[in-house]
């Protein structure tokens, strides 16, 4: 799908060299909340790059100063090189926004919405183009009140994308769509991943987070306490992953050592769990030396640290829904 | 340019598209006219006045005659004492009383080369619980008067109310501006409600994150509500004048850029309720708030001068004040109690104090 790539006179390329979002230091503080305490980090152009962590950790504070809705107290934040308390009129022509809140004029239908957003920029994507891309063909005169909800989000995310946008913000994109509607906007930021589009997107889902993040951020309480790809976020945390298997008694540890990529053996409560740093040769070992037995290894499997262990591991608090 | 049209667009069909505001704007000021209408049209309905002739001169019976030549205006012929009692009881809606002399002073007035005297002295009796008759009749009073001191000379009668001077003075003709600016003051006001209902939807903040600039926004949110309001002036003057022969004597121009000010006043009014109005439902009890006051303390349905004294300092202060008065001497062509300069010092001061509190208070998240 590169309908709407195929659709620009000419590519952008003023902002090819640096990161397309650049957050350094940033703060800023409600009354006696400090909701974002000392943020940084860069996204790269093309990538999807998501801040994961419950309501309040300050992921949506972040990114609406990014947008240029909110002024930071301290710190430095640029998008496609653009500074964005100083120009943020440059700034909000090139990028693409959708807010936690996609309810927007509810006596107008989408086609309606659609020309009028596209009539505050200076160059933007043919009213059809968008309608088609996210598959509104057959609400188009349907009044945005009529929508479902997932209907609604993709228009939120046609009218980000109504300016051809370079960087587009999804602040919590899918919360309170069912899981079909959630299928379908992943679907959708894929395909616009796929354009060579830069995203940035908050979700507390860990899910959605895995599924659609390059990087990702985990934020709490106005803080990043960890960032990286979602593996390194986990290897990092928990050095190795393990296969386990029901206990076989004919089986000594030092022929279990001997097996590629183990670094240690735990016996419990009736299984053997082995730590590895490479999954399929440690798994392959265990299948030859047991077949060499005439054995069978019970209940085989891999045991991976999930985003949720490392949540709880950092946080002390599991992820609500 | 063109982000101003269509956000204008988008607010007229998102107006049009709520059945609640049309009938509020547009239904419910024409029910006021054609009701008004049809009570002082209809011929078992008439203005009923006791004539107190303590004068019995020449003049004074040209003056009758006067009265008398009004299709509205049933006159009989009472003494002072008859004639309270009649007011008492409700059996006339007025006291016109002539005093000893009036015809002697205005013998003197129109000789060749008058010699300007104290004017005479007509008294006008109203009830004040009676705000609308009392309304009328002091148009027709001032009416008549009007005719008999045609002219740019001092003034040869005077009455000791306010006067409206006029060639073409129709009973509907004070009713009508008066709802029209009622109107007004209700598109102005309710100007408050959509903003807030969008600041709460995040609708503004969402348009914050595009290139459109505040102006833009504010810009078609006003011209929308001019465009509405032209439409009002048209609708209820074109039924005033089709059904109830009402004649609209100044100028279409002065009465069109009142119309612009008075919407204009009165949608800044309404963006100072949206800049403290935290929600729409806040919103909605404040718009009631401010409309009432203004809507009965303006001379719309009581007239000013015979409301208690406090009231009346409180009227003197209040924009829909003016703004009817202006519409008015506009449309029904007379002087009144304020120069027209004046009114319009009023209103450009109001839209000036409100647009100037709302852009200080107003968020816009």
């Amino acid at each position: 799908m590169t309908m709407i790539a195929a659709s620009l006179p000419a590519p952008r390329t003023a902002s090819s060299a640096g990161p397309a979002v650049r957050v350094q230091d940033v703060r800023k503080r409600y009354g006696a909340v400090q909701a974002v305490d000392g943020v940084s980090f860069e996204v790269a152009p093309g990538e999807v790059f998501g801040l994961l962590g419950p309501n309040g950790a300050g992921k949506t504070t972040t990114v609406e100063m990014l947008e240029g809705l909110r002024a930071p107290d301290s710190g430095q934040l640029e998008v496609l090189g653009i500074d964005v308390a100083r120009n943020p009129d440059d700034l909000k022509q090139r990028v693409g926004v959708t807010l936690q809140t996609a309810e927007l004029y509810p006596k107008l239908t989408v086609v309606e919405v659609l020309d009028l957003f596209r009539s505050f920029y200076k160059r933007s994507l043919p009213t059809n183009q968008l309608i088609e891309f996210l598959d509104l063909g057959e609400r188009r005169t349907a009044q945005t009140r009529q929508l479902s909800g997932g209907q609604r989000q993709r228009l939120a995310v046609a009218l980000a994308l109504v300016n051809d946008p370079e960087v587009i913000f999804l602040d919590e994109p899918t919360t309170g769509l069912d899981p079909a509607a959630r299928r379908s906007l992943w679907d959708l930021v894929q395909k616009l991943q796929g354009q060579g589009k830069t995203i940035l997107l908050t979700t507390h889902y860990m899910e959605e987070a895995e599924v659609l993040c390059d990087r990702l951020a985990i934020m709490d309480h106005g803080k990043i306490l960890a960032l990286g790809t979602v593996n390194e976020l986990v290897a990092r945390r928990f050095k190795d992953r393990s296969v386990r298997f029901d206990e076989i008694a004919a089986l000594d540890d030092d022929q279990l050592k001997a097996l590629p990529g183990v670094e240690s053996i735990k016996h419990d409560e009736g299984e053997t769990v082995l730590y590895t740093q490479d999954v399929p040769a440690t798994i392959g070992g265990v299948l030859a030396l047991t077949e060499s037995l005439g054995v069978e290894p019970g209940n085989l499997g891999i045991r991976r640290p999930t985003l949720e262990d490392l949540f709880l591991d950092l946080t002390g608090r599991a992820l609500r829904d | 340019m063109s982000a101003l049209i269509q956000l204008s667009i988008a607010n007229i069909r998102s107006f049009v598209r709520d059945r609640a505001a049309l009938f509020w704007t547009f239904a419910f000021p024409l029910i006021f006219v054609v009701l008004f209408g049809l009570i002082f049209q209809g011929g078992s309905t008439s203005i009923k006045l006791a004539w107190v002739d303590s004068d019995a001169s020449a003049g004074s019976a040209a003056l009758r005659a006067s009265f008398a030549s009004i299709k509205e205006v049933v006159l009989t012929d009472e003494d002072q004492a008859t004639a309270t009692d009649q007011m008492k009881t409700g059996k006339v809606d007025a006291i016109i009383e002539v005093p000893h002399g009036y015809g002697a002073s205005v013998a003197a007035a129109t000789a060749a080369g008058g010699t300007p005297t104290a004017p005479a002295n007509v008294t006008v009796v109203t009830d004040p619980t009676q705000a609308t008759t009392g309304g009328i009749v002091q148009a027709v009073v001032a009416g008549v008067l009007g005719a008999v001191n045609q002219g740019g000379r001092p003034p040869i009668v005077t009455a000791n109310v306010t006067t409206i001077q006029t060639q073409n003075l129709n009973i509907i003709s004070y009713l009508v501006p008066s709802i029209l600016g009622m109107a007004l003051m209700q598109l102005g006001v309710f100007a408050a409600i959509p903003l807030v209902a969008d600041r709460e939807k995040k609708i503004l903040k969402r348009l914050n994150a595009t290139p459109l600039h505040r102006w833009q926004l504010v810009g078609s949110n006003v011209v929308m509500r001019l465009i509405i309001g032209i439409i009002q002036t048209l609708i209820i003057v074109a039924v005033g004048t089709a059904l109830f022969g009402l004649q609209v004597t100044g100028s279409l121009i002065l009465l069109g850029s009142l119309v612009v000010l008075g919407a204009l006043a009165f949608i800044s009014l309404g963006y100072v309720i949206a800049s403290f109005a935290p929600t729409e439902d806040a919103a909605n009890s404040m718009t009631s708030v401010v409309q009432f006051p203004l809507m009965f303390l303006s001379g719309t349905f009581f007239v000013i001068d015979q409301m208690p004294q406090p009231l009346q300092v409180v009227a003197r202060f209040l924009p829909l004040t003016y703004l009817s008065d202006a519409l008015r001497q506009v449309m029904v062509n007379g002087t009144a109690f304020s120069p027209l300069w004046f009114c319009f010092a009023v209103l450009i001061g109001w839209t000036a104090i409100c647009f100037g509190i709302s852009s200080r208070f107003f968020r816009w998240q």
